[in-house]
């Protein structure tokens, strides 16, 4: 017994768990596992089936009684499988008469109805205990685990009963009616043909799902055996030792190196300094190269299903007015020629041509609702703010002489005020006059680009300059000379004076 | 190796592993389950009956929805647990081990009528063994697992031990080895203990009931006692 080449994972597993890494097993190893089954079986379920040809439930009857015999060839397979020992299917094959023989009359008689069969053939296969050896063995191992093995058992036998019938009713729905098979008589009793039909799907159903149960049984014993023999703590301990034993073998050649690299750093103290350290350029370079490898740079394609977004398509209904509306008219319209004589066609295809008309209408407006609210709203009743960088540029807070007005402040020593004035003023001017759209959020220099925009060049290098003088004035505490205060006043009475 | 283990990674680079859970436990769940809606609708019949046609009418509704939303509702405000899954200690989560969404839920058990065919869920059954993760059809189409919860183990308790803090660095799983090896000592054979011991003779230094003893003190350090 060679843990180390164990191929499934010893861990401690509780009941269920054993029983899942079972069903691992089936369908890793499953092709051999069901032949070494099945093979045997079938050579004796042929020349049952001539016997007992006229009565074929018996030949399926004795391949089930026998089933404890079946089981021990892909146990047998299994065993040498999880230690990775390289067994064909003819080996095994050859070993069949040798396991048969092993404790086979209580198997034949008695212990047929164990119903923890699974779980305790191993002891008597693989270990090749009888009689009171087995027994104590048994009372060892099975502790906890008689309940799950027995949940094993039984759930194997559902899952017999559900592959016999699933496969043999989906074959029946795939034959025709035309070949005028039938299982039943018309009285309803099962005729032979359907006894043979049902032998032949119940002897399948037990060769799939054999496997299954069996190693099932052979994953709780060795659970067990795991538990009580501590395999998983063996393979640990074993691989410690491995790598201690490595290390110190690797510590005499460290040593070497050590001893080597203490003579070399010695000799080159100067250059080992640049030569760990990357420059800025090197190391940006090693990020790219790693950030581009297979553990950063990965992509896959993910697709699943969405829902679509309803809200948007729920748009464009028909609202309820209208399914109204026509109900009203079909109420209060007449229908009639004008000779009396009713006219539907005609009268509907108006009704429906006026519909049209108003829905396109309305559509229209809807689509185009946004557009159409801006032109009606005109050049006034743009969202023009009232406050700008802390300024109240409403015109309602300026004073009528703007120009007098900033003198006064100028000459009152209030340099600050003053060209505060005429900045809010130009900025109210704009928004009033040249519908230019601020926004609270504009800096004085965005206002200024925009004023650019209208192409009005005197009225934009005035905008400019005075922009820059306040901003100087504001942020860098530099007050302009009388001059320059002058002439910006002057020129806002021309460019940006009343025109009204 | 085989193994029943299922593994995320996080973003964070954290591994998160679960244990898949096949179909032995899954159809003893499904059992339960059954039995449950049967007996309540058992008793809604009781119920319904007196009431003629109309409390028919109102049981075939209910057993509509019982059918199609007991195990969604379960799974969806219970931890993706129905009382027989709750029963065998195993639950659903989406197959980033995140819990599971009413969505995929719905899915997984709309989907039930494709596994259930041609006769009991033979369908379902096939599916889960041909896949490492016992996935059925409802499964794959939701992107749902069947894991176990695990349970608590129970506190040791370690009576009369001296710790002894081991004489060289041991790995994670070679840790947890020695903390087991105390653990189980109950259970493990005297001779087996000391075969065990042996194998680290080269890390122990002791020899015999030396080396079993210490490893069970180097245990007892890694689970701090003084």
């Amino acid at each position: 017994m060679n843990l180390d080449k164990l191929q499934f994972k010893a861990s401690v597993r509780s009941g269920w768990q054993a029983i899942d890494l079972g069903y691992l097993m089936a369908t890793a190893w499953w092709r051999t596992l069901f032949m070494v089954g099945a093979l045997p079986s079938l050579v004796l379920f042929i020349p049952l089936l001539i016997v007992f040809s006229g009565n074929p439930f018996w030949a399926g009857f004795i391949i089930w009684w026998l089933k404890p015999f079946w089981e021990r060839l892909p146990l047998y397979f299994a065993s040498r499988k999880i230690f990775a020992e390289q067994t064909t299917q003819s080996e095994v094959l050859l070993q069949t008469w040798s396991l048969f023989k092993k404790d086979a009359i209580p198997w034949l008689l008695w212990r047929r109805i164990s119903v923890q069969r699974a779980f305790n053939a191993p002891i008597t296969v693989l270990e090749g205990l009888t009689g009171k050896s087995r027994r104590s063995r048994l009372n060892v191992l099975q502790g906890k685990y008689s309940d799950t093995a027995f949940a094993n058992q039984a759930i194997g036998f559902c899952f017999e009963l559900i592959s016999c019938f699933g496969i043999a009713f989906m074959i029946a729905f795939f034959i025709p009616d035309d070949f005028g098979f039938d299982t039943h008589s018309s009285t309803g009793d099962l005729i032979l043909a359907g006894e043979w039909f049902y032998t032949i799907f119940w002897f399948i159903a037990m060769m799939l799902v054999l496997p299954f149960h069996t190693m099932a049984g052979f994953a709780l014993y060795l659970n067990r055996r795991i538990e009580l023999e501590a395999w998983d703590i063996e393979i640990t301990f074993r691989n410690l030792a491995h790598r201690k034993q490595d290390s110190t073998s690797k510590a005499a050649s460290l040593a070497l190196t050590l001893l080597l690299a203490i003579l070399l750093i010695t000799t080159t103290t100067s250059n080992s300094y640049a030569a760990v350290n990357h420059d800025s350029h090197s190391a940006q370079q090693l990020i790219e190269k790693v950030l581009d490898g297979e553990d950063f740079g990965q992509e896959k394609t993910v697709r699943e299903w969405r829902f679509k977004n309803l809200v948007e398509e729920n748009e464009d209904k028909i609202p309820d007015w209208i399914i109204d509306f026509i109900e009203w008219l079909e109420k209060n319209v007449d229908f009639s020629n004008a000779d009396g004589s009713p006219n539907y066609t005609a009268t509907w295809l108006k009704i429906m041509l006026i519909v049209f008309f108003i829905l396109l209408i309305v559509y229209l407006l809807r689509r185009y609702r946004g557009p159409l609210m801006k032109l009606g709203r005109g050049k006034k009743t743009g969202s023009a703010p009232d406050v700008m960088f802390g300024l109240d540029v409403s015109p309602e807070s300026l004073p009528d002489d703007i120009p007098a007005q900033v003198m006064l402040f100028w000459h009152a020593n209030q340099q600050r005020d003053a060209l505060g004035l005429l900045y809010r003023a130009s900025l109210s001017r704009l928004i009033d006059q040249h519908a230019l759209a601020f926004k609270s959020s504009h800096t004085e220099a965005e206002c200024a680009a925009l004023v650019k925009t209208r192409g009005i060049n005197s009225l934009s290098s005035y905008f400019t300059g005075l922009t820059r003088v306040w901003c100087h004035l504001a942020y860098g505490h530099e007050i302009p000379e009388l001059g320059t205060l002058e002439k910006l006043c002057d020129d806002w009475s021309e460019e940006l004076g009343d025109a009204v | 190796m085989l193994d029943t283990s299922y593994r995320v990674e996080i973003p964070g680079g954290i591994e998160l592993e679960a244990q898949v859970v096949g179909p032995v436990p899954r159809f003893l769940a499904f059992s339960i389950d059954f039995i449950i809606r049967g007996i309540f609708l058992f008793i809604a019949s009781l119920v319904s009956i007196p009431f003629g046609q109309l409390g028919i009418g109102f049981w075939l509704i209910l057993l509509f929805l019982v059918e199609w939303f007991y195990p969604v509702l379960f799974e969806v405000f219970r931890n993706g647990q129905t009382p027989g899954k709750k029963a065998l200690g195993i639950s659903v989560v989406q197959d980033d081990l995140t819990p599971v969404s009413f969505g995929t839920s719905l899915v997984r058990n709309l989907l039930r009528t494709a596994d259930f065919l041609p006769f009991f869920y033979l369908f379902g059954l096939i599916t889960m063994v041909s896949n490492s993760r016992f996935q059925r059809l409802g499964d794959l189409a939701a992107g749902t697992l069947v894991i176990s919860v695990r349970e608590s183990s129970k506190p040791a308790t370690i009576d009369n031990i001296t710790a002894l803090a081991p004489s060289t660095s041991l790995l994670k799983i070679e840790q947890t080895a020695m903390v087991d090896f105390l653990h189980r000592s109950q259970q493990l054979s005297h001779p087996r203990q000391q075969e065990l011991a042996s194998i680290l003779d080269g890390v122990t230094h002791g020899k015999n009931d030396d080396g079993v003893d210490q490893l069970h003190r180097i245990g007892a350090w890694f689970l701090g006692v003084k």
